[in-house]
């Protein structure tokens, strides 16, 4: 599904960031990606599908058409490898201004014809297939409230109903629970794990008994590298090494 | 089984609010251009009469070139940009100093009197509903064609903008400093001249510079409507069809009009950078 | 008598630098400007009670005359109304450009810049009475001259209001694949559609008042109905006409107020 091989990204002040980074990910996987905070996780996600370009090594998708090659394709191939790409931003980066049901609907845009999404909007299958997303991360009830007014975890949900809109075989998640409480933490990880099934989720989590729980896999990084690729259950020197010595870093008991 | 028919209407309530959402939004936009292309229509605008006048436009431009730099030695382009100046200056400066005054009486902390706050307030107000058209054309018939008319319009077109600007600044000047000098024994005439004045002054000037600017395009104006000044040479060009001595006309308007922006620019930087630097 | 100290000698100067010497200045210049101007308070004391003679030959308004002024007020409003939507539209093209974050090239948003600048520094008149030269008089110079006199200020505006959207939602639509127009549309016109709506409003206002002036150039609207009274010293006419007028002036003012403070009164409830 996903080949990362070899890369490297250095930052615009030319200290490297990313060195050599290289692993695969199938369908039905459920990766946590972890590391100490500017490690290069999000810069890893964005690397993954195509917002930020690496500066050398690859990014390969085995998607709907083939493998290819998401790193130096730009314009109209790269949008067509992008719309079944889902990413759930940090921030979830809603457009504020705009309702619930019409930030969902947006998923689709790489979908639907361009010319007519920029008159009409949505038909009503879209909202339809909004509103079932809405339902699955159980915020349906917020379908017609505008996008500023929700807490910072409606809009995380908000941001997952929009990523499943484009029926992603390939979901990048950077921190998608990180401004939930345990409760809704658990129920969001609840909606995407059983997306495995018809897609491979790559997570950046902090929460040792969520990648515990949720998780197939994890990635730690640091200095650049690939430092741990393996089971979930990270053993405890592993977490040492790559937070560094302080224990703190990593909030093994957190949230529950 | 009472969930699930619960959670169907529900998903068909919201479909539904989904449909009126945008029926909405085609319709409002639907009225717009429809508005938009019957206003249009009623105006006579039509594709047809923008191609047709396509051609003309690139005579017209033919025609100005090149600008016929002749017209500028005869010195009645240059007595035309002087006075079309000196209204502009003039009448700002009499416009700035009615609008001093007024303002002092229409700020809510510092004039005298509810109804002569009130009185001049609405004087104001009424004032800036007055197109300047209306204006000039009653001046020339007081004090006849020429500069003076056309000084005074501008005047009395200013007092209603900066009388206003001038009265908001004064009632947001910070209250402090006036209750000090007030416990000091202080008059009112004093309050406003030690107290309220200081902290003001810099956007009465920022802003009375600002209206220069304005005045200088509506001294242009007011040459068309018998108030004297280059826009009257600009208009006798343009309607006697010597378009090539109305380009040379304009690109010498163009200069004054960019060299008093830069000057009216300098000034501003220079005053309230000194007002704040104190 | 001694020399004043050095200090005090500076502070002399400083005075005379900051005060005398500007207020010398300005004195010589408003003289000078006087002269130009004809200034002769003989000549406004003289006129004044011709000036009142005048407003006793404007009452009554002939109030026969207001169903005949209804039509010239209305393409008044026709004039400023399409001249506006036009210019904003144009705008609103221009600044897709002009705005660092949106424009396909930097040298396309330096033209662009270019060219609003210099349209704002065009004088308005000079614009009206090109238009008028090329398409001849009627309603049609004067919507166009009203929507190009209206792409400069409005164009900057809206551009400005691009460069200052939050980046981040852009990044999530071309993160689902959509196009540039699609991120347009979906991104960035619901942030600054207030600010569109506000600033092509008051626009409005400012073109309303140029719509009468238009007439006088025979550009169509009621401006030449009144310009034609006042020629004609049919004073009680003119009198209509300006009625008719400030009550326009009024009426746009409240409606485009209005209409400005739903707009952005919904930003406020947020
Ligand atoms: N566009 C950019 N310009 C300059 N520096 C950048 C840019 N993007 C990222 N960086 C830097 O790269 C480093 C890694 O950033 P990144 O966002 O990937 O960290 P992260 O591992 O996701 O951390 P966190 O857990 O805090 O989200 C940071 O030091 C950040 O400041
Ligand atoms: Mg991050």
């Amino acid at each position: 599904m996903l080949t990362v091989k070899g890369l490297a990204k250095r930052l615009p002040d030319g200290k490297p960031l990313l060195r050599d980074i290289s692993f695969q990910v199938e369908k039905g996987e459920f990766v946590a990606v972890f590391g100490e905070s500017g490690v290069g996780k999000t810069v890893l996600l964005r690397c993954v599908n195509g917002l930020t370009a690496p500066d050398s090594g690859e990014v390969v998708i085995n998607g709907d058409g083939g493998p290819q090659r998401v790193n130096g394709k730009t314009g109209k191939e790269l949008r067509r490898l992008r719309r079944r790409i889902g990413m759930i931003f940090q921030g979830a980066n809603l457009v504020k201004r705009l309702s619930v049901l019409e930030n969902v609907m947006t998923g689709r845009l790489g979908w639907i014809n361009p010319s007519r999404s920029l008159l009409y909007g949505f038909t009503d299958q879209e909202a339809e297939r909004a509103l079932e997303a809405l339902e699955k991360v159980g915020v349906k009830h917020l379908a017609f409230r505008r996008a500023e007014t929700l807490s910072g975890g409606e809009m995380q949900r908000v941001a997952i109903a929009r990523a499943l809109l484009q029926e992603p075989y390939l979901l990048l998640a950077d921190e998608p629970v990180a401004s939930l409480d345990p409760k809704n933490a658990s129920a969001v990880l609840d909606c995407l794990k059983p997306l495995t099934a018809q897609m491979a989720i790559i997570g950046v989590f902090h929460h040792l008994d969520i990648v515990r729980k949720y998780c197939t896999r994890a990635i730690g990084i640091r200095d650049g590298v690939v430092a741990y690729d393996g089971k979930p259950d990270v053993p405890r020197d592993v977490l040492n090494a790559v937070y560094g010595s302080e224990p703190r870093a990593w909030p093994v008991a957190a949230g529950q | 089984m009472n969930g699930t028919i619960s959670l169907g209407t529900g998903r068909r309530k919201a479909e539904q609010r989904h449909r009126r959402y945008y029926e909405r939004y085609l319709w409002t936009g639907g009225l717009l251009v429809f508005l938009f292309g019957w206003n249009a229509a009623e105006l006579g605008l039509s594709a047809r009469l923008f191609i047709e006048g396509l051609p003309h436009f690139l005579a017209l431009v033919a025609e100005m070139f090149p600008p016929n730099w002749q017209v500028l030695t005869g010195g009645r382009v240059w007595w035309g940009i002087l006075e079309t100046l000196s209204m502009a200056f003039m009448g700002t400066f009499l416009g700035a100093a009615v609008s001093f005054v007024l303002g002092i009486l229409a700020a809510g902390n510092a004039a005298p009197s509810r109804a002569v706050r009130e009185a001049v307030r609405t004087l104001m107000a009424a004032e800036r509903a007055v197109p300047t058209l209306v204006i000039i054309l009653l001046l020339v018939v007081v004090v006849g064609l020429g500069p003076f008319a056309g000084m005074l319009a501008i005047a009395i077109g200013s007092v209603g903008m900066l009388g206003k600007l001038f009265a908001e600044a004064i009632e947001n000047a910070d209250p402090k400093p006036l209750e000090s000098l007030e416990s000091a024994g202080a008059t009112g005439m004093q309050v406003i001249r030690y107290g309220v004045l200081p902290q003001v002054m810099p956007s009465f000037i920022a802003n009375t510079l600002y209206r220069f600017d304005i005045n200088l395009r509506a001294a242009l104006f007011l040459g068309v409507v018998g108030g004297g000044g280059v826009g009257f040479d600009l208009h006798m060009a343009m309607s006697l069809f010597r378009y090539a001595d109305a380009l040379a006309i304009t690109a010498v308007v163009l200069v004054m009009i960019l060299l008093a922006e830069k000057l009216s620019d300098y000034l501003r930087r220079k005053i309230i950078g000194q007002e704040v630097l104190q | 008598m001694s020399v004043p100290a050095p200090g005090a000698m500076r502070l002399h100067l400083k005075k005379f630098r900051k005060y005398v010497a500007p207020a010398l200045v300005a004195t010589l210049l408003l003289w000078g400007a006087s002269t130009v101007c004809r200034v002769d308070l003989g000549a406004l004391l003289a006129g004044m009670p011709r000036g009142v003679a005048l407003f006793g030959h404007m009452l009554p308004p002939r109030w026969e005359d207001f169903p005949a002024l209804a039509g010239p007020a209305l393409e008044t409003v026709q004039i400023a109304s399409v001249g506006t939507v036009l210019g904003a539209v144009l705008a609103l093209l221009i600044a897709l450009a002009a705005a660092g974050n949106l424009s396909p090239h930097r040298a396309v948003r330096e033209l662009a810049r270019g060219a609003l600048t210099a349209e704002r520094a065009l004088p308005d008149l000079i614009i009206i009475l090109f238009f008028v030269a090329i398409v001849g008089l009627g309603a049609f110079p004067g919507v166009m001259a009203l929507a190009v006199c209206s792409v400069g200020m409005l164009g900057k505006l809206f551009a400005d209001a691009f460069e200052e959207v939050d980046p981040k939602p852009l990044e999530a639509m071309a993160a689902v694949g959509a196009t540039r127009a699609q991120i347009i549309r979906y991104a960035v016109l619901p942030q600054v559609f207030p600010s569109l709506i506000a600033n092509t409003l008051y626009r409005f206002d400012v073109n309303i008042r140029m719509s009468i002036f238009l007439g006088v150039v025979g550009a169509g609207g009621i401006g030449f109905n009144l310009v034609m009274s006042m020629r004609l010293l049919r004073y009680q006419e003119a009198f209509a006409a300006i009625l008719v007028i400030l009550v326009l002036v009024v009426m746009c003012e409240q409606l485009s107020d209005a209409l400005r403070r739903r707009v952005l009164g919904q930003e406020v409830l947020r």
